[in-house]
């Protein structure tokens, strides 16, 4: 990702969820439904729109009977996933201390999730890849993966590319052993991933080389400094005028 | 309106506010308060308190010093004739005056004392309360009913402004306007942090909340903002005059509301009142949003009201500290800190000046902030100012480590805006208020115990403390690296005493924090908008256990010294050619023309040239010639 456009407005956002986003509409809570929706839809269809996402969390803080805890849970999932980008901060910040909600037919379960989710945010944000997949494969995890993660099609592999993010930006060569503790992937899982990324493996060191990129390529520069034209004009100006 | 209004699903809140000013006035007025409570039947007794009252009235009229009167009196007509040089020296200068001078500690007199002064006029009525009930905020303590008395005359006034038919033909200075806007926003704030703390209410503060309705309600705020900019058609405004439009297409373009300075400068404002109420609910990304057609720069006529433009910066600053874009919130410190330093000599004279230089200091800290954590070497300047006022901060900041975060703490809670929560506590649900009020565990403190105000800013203060944690060990590691150009990473481990593995993530995370979104400079738009840059000037990159580095080094700089020493001996010579020799007798006839324009004295100075003695011929002449 190297500019914001995307995320502004992805490609995927139809025009009604535009209209949502960016009209005064957002705040009509009638529309709670639309947008609702299109976050299953995101989910099913392994899409992402953070902006259309903050839209129903703001729409819960201003009407609190709104709240479906389901829905935030889902939308945390999500945000998970776009470190080191700071979505899932944004979204944290809209989510207003609540009274105990006896309204709910069920408890509610974001209280017992809210703390593992951002764990397991902390740990993706601080690249700690081989303890992200430990804490989310251990068993105090169950709920969340067999109520959650599973609806959410293809977060495993969205997790794997925040960390390919991190691994491109910072080897140009890496082993498969370290690798594979980040990607949570061995064998042949492991060499048909890196295969599909296009990166290619030494047979004999099983070492992984990652293709150059922009910020895996280090020179050691000098900047020198560039005079413009404009300031210069007052010394310019000023000789100018004696002539 | 009601065509405007349509499409604003909640266009009836506005209009609820106005059905309740009634219910309000049971509660606000005294008389009827307490008619109730005593459950004094008698009519006759409560002729006697209409009459007490009435006489009570005359009594307070009575006592208004009569400069206050004639004050009065003069600024209603300054605002009946829309004179705006009378109506701003009476709104910055009188009322402030008469303030010290007599109002310092109490109120003004009430509005309905001071109505027969201006014929009733409502409108004057409606702006003078609005000036009451800020100063009440401002010197003394608003009760409830001050609170619930100002949401009304608010929404009084943007009624009328709104709702009359056709724009009102009143003008008001610009200053006043942007006074409006971010009077009804700080009243709001400061409502919903007062509201969330649930413990010091009594009895019939809570039954008032019960019942509150749509007082000081987000939505209704936020209604009233967008109406305005809607009425105004301020974006459309901004977007015409971008394009370079004629007056008579911007004329079409915002109807016969937004021609009116009055309705573009509410407009305007409005939308730096979104910023702000965007913020104050930690909604950091429409926060910027709604700035999309703004364009932050100082050319544009909208930076007259200094008020506005430094909170503006402020807000937007802020927002990107939150989406973690330092560089841009660094640029957008530095920018309006070093335009607070250039007008600081018009503005110490201004009344507002408290606020911004309070402002301007938390930038400061902001600023130390965001420079520990992604170091620039953007302006000096600032950077020394900044490194000046939070000297002991910014070190343990920038060393990281355990000190660091509180020292990070520290700052952002003296500097972040003041954060709040969009919903009361369940003042309407006795049940769940008193579980609110019983700490849910012995251990919690009685203090700790439902502050929702605290609890906001603390839950956006923790957000930032994580990402601040997540990156302290990278100023460690860039102290190491930058003795190197290759290393070991087993051999690195050793020496931070760290475990491979772990370092080998952590910097990762150097890398990460190395890289930011950031708008390029020069590009107008959309503020969140933005590519990836570098932020740092110490590269690295692991080839499977080596770590290789590479330092970019700024090269010494000289254009900018010899340029700036150029001009100022540029201007030197200038200023000792201008200067007339000292002549025996009689002053020189250089001397009467000194206000003359430069160029004009210049040729006069060259003619005179060769009059003069000795040493000028030296340069005169070579000029002439």
């Amino acid at each position: 990702m190297t500019s914001t456009s995307s995320w502004i407005s992805p490609s995927t956002r139809t025009e009604l969820i535009e209209d949502l986003v960016s009209g005064v509409d957002r705040y009509n809570p009638s529309n709670v439904g639309i947008l609702e929706d299109y976050l299953y839809h995101q989910i099913r269809s392994e899409e992402y729109d953070c902006l259309a996402n903050l839209a129903i969390l703001k729409l819960y803080q201003f009407n609190p009977d709104l709240y479906n805890p389901d829905v935030v849970i889902n939308i945390l999932i999500k945000a998970l996933t776009a470190s080191p980008l700071p979505d899932f901060n944004l979204c944290i910040s809209l989510l207003d201390e609540r009274p105990v909600n006896a309204t709910l037919d069920e408890p509610d379960p974001l209280p017992s999730i809210l703390p593992i989710l951002k764990d397991l945010h902390n740990l993706l944000y601080r690249c700690r890849f081989p303890a992200f997949w430990e804490i989310y494969h251990s068993e105090q995890l169950e709920a969340l993966r067999d109520n959650y993660t599973v609806e959410c099609v293809g977060f495993e592999n969205a997790v794997r590319a925040v960390v390919i993010r991190a691994v491109q930006a910072t080897f140009t060569r890496i082993s498969s052993e370290r690798l594979a503790s980040y990607l949570d992937l061995t064998g042949a899982d492991l060499n048909s991933y890196v295969q599909n990324l296009g990166w290619t493996v030494d047979s004999s060191t099983s070492v992984v080389s990652v293709p150059p990129n922009p910020d895996n390529q280090i020179e050691s520069t000098v900047v020198q400094e560039t005079i413009a034209l404009p300031q210069l004009t007052k010394v310019i100006s000023h000789a100018a005028l004696k002539a | 309106m009601a065509q405007q209004r349509a499409n604003l699903w909640n266009a009836e809140d506005l209009e609820d506010d106005v059905d309740l000013s009634l219910a309000i006035g049971n509660y606000g007025q005294n008389g009827h308060y307490e008619d109730a409570h005593m459950q004094q039947p008698q009519i006759d007794e409560s002729t006697l308190i209409a009459m007490q009252q009435h006489m009570a009235q005359q009594a307070a009229f009575a006592q208004i010093p009569d400069v206050v009167k004639g004050f009065i009196v003069h600024f209603h007509q300054a605002v009946l004739n829309n004179n705006l040089a009378e109506i701003t020296v009476a709104y910055e200068s009188g009322w402030n005056k008469y303030t010290e001078k007599f109002y310092a500690k109490t109120e003004w007199p009430e509005a309905e004392i001071i109505a027969p002064l201006v014929n009733e006029d409502p409108i004057f009525l409606i702006l003078y309360r609005e000036l009451y009930y800020r100063h009440v905020y401002s010197r003394l303590q608003p009760n409830i009913d001050d609170r619930f008395h100002s949401y009304e005359n608010s929404c009084e006034l943007f009624n009328y402004l709104l709702n009359s038919d056709g724009p009102v033909q009143l003008e008001l200075p610009e200053q006043w306007l942007w006074d409006i806007i971010d009077e009804f926003i700080y009243q709001y704030q400061n409502f919903c942090s007062w509201r969330s703390k649930v413990k010091s209410k009594t009895d019939d503060e809570i039954l008032m909340l019960a019942d509150g309705g749509p007082v000081w309600s987000s939505y209704s705020v936020l209604n009233v903002l967008y109406s305005l900019m809607q009425k105004s058609r301020i974006n459309e405004y901004i977007a015409a005059q971008r394009e370079g439009k004629s007056a008579e297409e911007i004329g079409e373009i915002v109807g016969e509301y937004g021609q009116r300075p009055l309705y573009r400068m509410l407009g305007y404002f409005s939308i730096i009142g979104l910023l702000r109420v965007h913020v104050l609910l930690g909604d950091f990304t429409l926060a910027l949003k709604v700035m999309e057609n703004v364009e932050l720069n100082q050319k544009s006529p909208f930076t007259r009201v200094t008020a506005c433009h430094v909170t503006t910066y402020y807000y937007v600053g802020f927002c990107y500290i939150m989406l973690r874009r330092y560089p841009d919130a660094i640029r957008t410190f530095v920018t309006i800190l070093n335009f607070i330093m250039r007008m600081r000599q018009y503005h110490t004279r201004s009344y507002q000046y408290d606020q911004i230089s309070k402002t301007a200091d938390r930038m400061y800290a902001l600023f130390a902030v965001c420079n520990a954590l992604s170091p620039t070497r953007l302006d000096d300047n600032i950077a020394n100012i900044a490194k000046e006022r939070y000297g002991e901060q910014y070190a343990k900041m920038a060393r990281g480590g355990p000190e660091a975060l509180p020292a990070f703490e520290e700052l952002f809670l003296y500097a972040c805006p003041k954060f709040i929560s969009a919903n009361a506590p369940p003042y309407d649900d006795p049940a769940a208020l008193s579980a609110l009020l019983t700490p849910s565990s012995p251990s919690d403190s009685p203090s700790e115990a439902a502050s929702a105000q605290t609890d906001a800013t603390h839950r956006h203060l923790e957000l930032f403390l994580a990402d601040v944690a997540a990156q302290a060990p990278v100023p460690t590691l860039r102290s190491f690296l930058k003795l190197y150009t290759s290393l070991d990473a087993k051999k690195l481990a050793n020496f931070l005493d760290a475990d491979e593995e772990e370092m080998v993530q952590e910097l990762m995370v150097m890398k990460q924090a190395s890289r930011s979104l950031s708008r390029v400079p020069g590009t107008e738009g959309n503020l969140l908008e933005g590519q990836v840059i570098t932020t740092s000037d110490l590269n690295f990159v692991i080839n499977e256990n080596m770590v290789h580095i590479a330092e970019s080094t700024v090269g010494r700089r000289y254009a900018g010294w010899f340029i700036k020493n150029t001009e100022r001996t540029q201007k030197i010579f200038d200023d000792l050619r201008n200067t007339p020799l000292p002549v025996p007798k009689a002053s020189g006839p250089g001397g009467s023309h000194a206000s003359s324009g430069g160029e004009q004295q210049q040729q006069h100075q060259q003619q005179k040239g060769p009059r003069t003695g000795g040493q000028k011929v030296a340069w005169g002449g070579v000029k002439v010639a």
